[in-house]
């Protein structure tokens, strides 16, 4: 096994090339060399973050950077982020500050500059159709409830309230999930939910539940920048914000309900102290005073053992395992790795009967339908797999809804549309073994019986479609099915911990890859040696 | 909608969408070339005289076979920067060049094993069978365009997140399957002759090859 120790250290060797990082001591230093602020907004939250009609990024949030970008005297450059993308795209350093509906919350301010004070707040709530009678969140346990990935409060609704989350990428896959039926709910953000329910295609749809989890939203910038002299400008900004009840102009010039936190916030920033002085001031130290901060983070969290030990482990090695000592995320990468598994599994099953089918009709001789497989199983190989599962999925499966109102399972159609596109390239390997044996023996013909011939002749490009069937399993997680690359996404939208997750979710892989192609290679030598005999 | 309001539809984004798939080819000639230079250094390597080095070019081979592309492509974009600097000069590392080298992973692997095989060929002096190597690479270029989709899920502006763009601003619930279909078009078109006169190279070769050692 030698060889493979030396694959597994030659990973390792690769991976500690990549995790190397480099940076500039402050970012305002790099923002005006470059002379552009590069700011992370929403494109699919109307009205705080949208595309206009020249596909132009416009909202309250993008208004907010422009400020930003004017007060630092450089241009300014939006670019879309998504709630699963934002805070990566800061880390890795893609843009500079990120103003796109993220909330202030413990977890987040461990791994970015969460910018105090905060410019406005949201909580959760769900969107349901007019017939689900709902009156308490109680009334969710157990039900299968879509959530847009990233959001701070899925994992927390989840756990309270024991929702079965389904999580989707973007707020149209979420929207669209629960149109279609795969879930009772949609746990969403309240000020979100107004931007979705406004489009008329949504007139029916209600939110009958109490608002949860209230929390502020703040600018983000990289965890680096904790106490630079960009975090203090753009504080300073949102500040002068808060004083000239400019928020709450812009709100309004945005079409916003008016939000209670706004105008508390206004009061606040403008309250004076007995001397004349303004209450909410710098210190001493360059902090606000605790009167003007978010009150409910400047509790310490509670940390039980397990997560403290988790926590030394990770300011000691700078090790962030979450899978380890944290229950929920280890539970999400167990279920995730069982479900790649059976993925793996069923999409070799399918790829190998849909290759077996398709070339024993091909070889059948029925006319039309051998003509009509062999062009179908050509036109296959030629169709990215990815867009064959957007087809089905949202395509064809939304078409299927409308007319007959039945919904069916994501990786059941992951399963169907990957084991397709590998049947296809199965079907010509068995083709091509076929006319060998034409060659060899006069008179042969694909029936059942010698299929099994075939199939050994044709073994190594089949074995080589299965391998790549087994590697592609990964794209399951477009259409939120909870596989190893969803949960490993969920888990660094959460925790911020990239590096050491995706170092798992690789070393995972890459085993399970391997550990495949050992087992066919050990059939291989089976059938050689049975072969001999 | 009416099949003249869905043709129209579809006429308005042809221009975005083409450019799209325009990036796919790029993405993908990118990963070829990357990976053909790298590939072809292992090749060569695995037919050194020297043990070790032809030993260890083997194992590189086989690492690379059992990297999946996929989940690769999410490595690179979660832990390559966004900009590097050297020497004080600022280098932004694109998401496509990121989707480039997750596919020239795949393509290391291909060439390593195919160019070895071409130069064995080579060696023996049988020349049509060392040409063989142009119609499989030619037909690895059609595969990894098929793959190079995958990058629209790091939010490379390619045909496939073009694809997402324009269906959020037209809306309706049809829409979707006629632009997907339409862009699955896209690929058939630039696949299917390829892939049609690398088979007829390759019969031809293999023919050329038929006379010379009968």
């Amino acid at each position: 096994m030698s060889r493979v120790k030396f694959c597994t250290a030659c990973l390792l060797a690769l991976m500690a090339i990549f995790a190397g990082r480099e940076a500039f001591a402050d970012r305002l230093d790099l923002i005006q060399k470059r002379g552009i602020l590069i700011a992370g907004v929403k494109s699919d939250y109307p009205p705080f973050g949208m595309l206009d009609g020249n596909a132009r990024l416009i909202g309250f949030e993008p208004d907010l950077a422009a400020e930003i970008a004017r007060r630092l005297g450089v241009r300014l450059q939006l670019v879309a982020v998504s709630s699963t993308n934002r805070l990566q795209k800061l880390d890795e350093g893609a843009i500079d500050l990120v103003v796109a509906t993220l909330a202030d919350t413990p977890q987040r301010r461990q791994i970015a500059t969460l910018v105090e004070p905060s410019y406005y707040a949201s909580g959760a709530t769900v969107v349901t159709s007019p017939h689900s009678r709902l009156s308490s969140w109680a009334d969710l346990r157990g039900k299968k409830v879509c959530a847009t990935q990233g959001a701070y409060f899925n994992r927390a609704m989840a756990q309270r309230f024991l929702l079965d989350l389904q999580v989707f990428n973007g707020t149209r896959d979420t929207g669209l999930a629960l149109r279609d039926g795969r879930c009772v709910a949609w746990l969403y953000d309240d000020t979100g939910i107004v931007g979705v329910l406004g489009d008329p295609e949504w007139a029916r749809f209600e939110t009958p539940l109490p608002s949860m989890m209230v929390s502020p939203w703040a600018i983000a910038l990289a965890s680096t920048e904790q106490g630079s002299r960009f975090e203090h400008a753009v504080s300073e900004a949102i500040a002068d914000w808060h004083r000239s009840g400019w928020l709450i102009e812009s709100e309004q010039r945005w079409g916003i309900k008016p939000n209670h936190f706004l105008t508390d916030m206004r009061e606040l920033w403008t309250r004076l102290q007995p001397d004349g002085s303004p209450l909410c001031a710098r210190q001493s130290n360059d902090k606000w005073p605790v009167e003007c901060r978010n009150k409910f983070l400047l509790s310490s969290a509670d940390v039980d053992g397990m997560q403290r030990f988790g926590l030394l482990l990770k300011e000691q090695a700078g090790l962030d395992l979450a899978i380890i000592h944290d229950a929920y995320d280890r539970q999400l990468f167990l279920h995730g790795l069982w479900v790649t598994l059976q993925l793996m599994v069923a999409c070799i099953a399918g790829s190998l009967a849909v290759g077996c089918l398709g070339a024993l009709v091909a070889e059948s001789g029925i006319p039309l339908l051998s003509g009509l497989v062999r062009i179908s199983a050509a036109l296959g190989r030629m169709t990215p797999p990815l867009l064959l599962i957007y087809l089905v999925f949202f395509g064809i499966g939304r078409i299927i809804v409308s007319r007959f109102g039945w919904t069916f399972d994501g990786a059941a159609i992951a399963i169907f549309c990957l084991s397709t596109y590998t049947g296809c390239a199965i079907v010509s390997a068995l083709l091509d073994a076929v006319a060998v044996l034409k060659e060899q023996e006069a008179g042969f013909s694909l029936r059942r019986r010698n299929l099994s011939q075939a199939l050994r002749l044709a073994y190594a490009p089949v074995v080589a479609s299965l391998v790549n069937v087994v590697k592609a399993t990964a794209m399951a997680s477009v259409i939120g099915v909870p596989e190893l690359v969803s949960a490993a996404t969920a888990i660094v939208a959460e925790q911020g911990n990239p590096a050491v997750m995706m170092n798992v979710l690789m070393i995972t892989y890459f085993l399970l890859v391997m550990a495949i192609v050992q087992i066919f290679n050990f059939l291989e030598r089976r059938m050689l040696q049975s072969g001999n005999r | 909608m009416a099949t003249a309001e869905i043709v129209a539809m579809l006429l308005t984004w042809t221009p975005f969408l083409a450019l799209g798939f325009a990036w796919n080819i790029l993405i993908s000639l990118v990963a070829m070339a990357i990976g053909t230079v790298l590939g072809a250094v292992l090749a060569r390597l695995r037919l050194s005289s020297r043990k070790p080095l032809a030993h260890a070019s083997l194992v590189v081979t086989e690492l690379t076979r059992n990297i999946p592309t996929f989940v690769f492509l999410f490595y690179l974009a979660f832990l390559i920067p966004a900009e590097l600097e050297v020497a004080g000069n600022l280098y932004a590392v694109p998401a496509w060049l990121k989707a480039s080298l997750a596919l020239s992973v795949a393509v290391i692997g291909f060439v390593s094993d195919n160019l070895l095989v071409a130069l064995r060929h080579q060696q023996s002096r049988n020349h049509a069978a060392a040409l063989l190597f142009i119609p499989s690479w030619t037909s690895y270029l059609v595969t990894i365009v098929m793959a190079s989709s995958t990058a629209s899920v790091i939010g490379v502006g390619e045909i496939v997140s073009r694809c997402n763009i324009v269906i959020a601003a037209v809306g309706g619930d049809e829409t979707m399957l006629w632009v997907y279909t339409y862009a699955i078009s896209y690929f058939l078109l630039f696949c299917f002759p390829l892939n049609w006169a690398m088979g007829y190279a390759r019969r031809r070769l293999l023919a050329r090859i038929g006379t010379a050692t009968p």
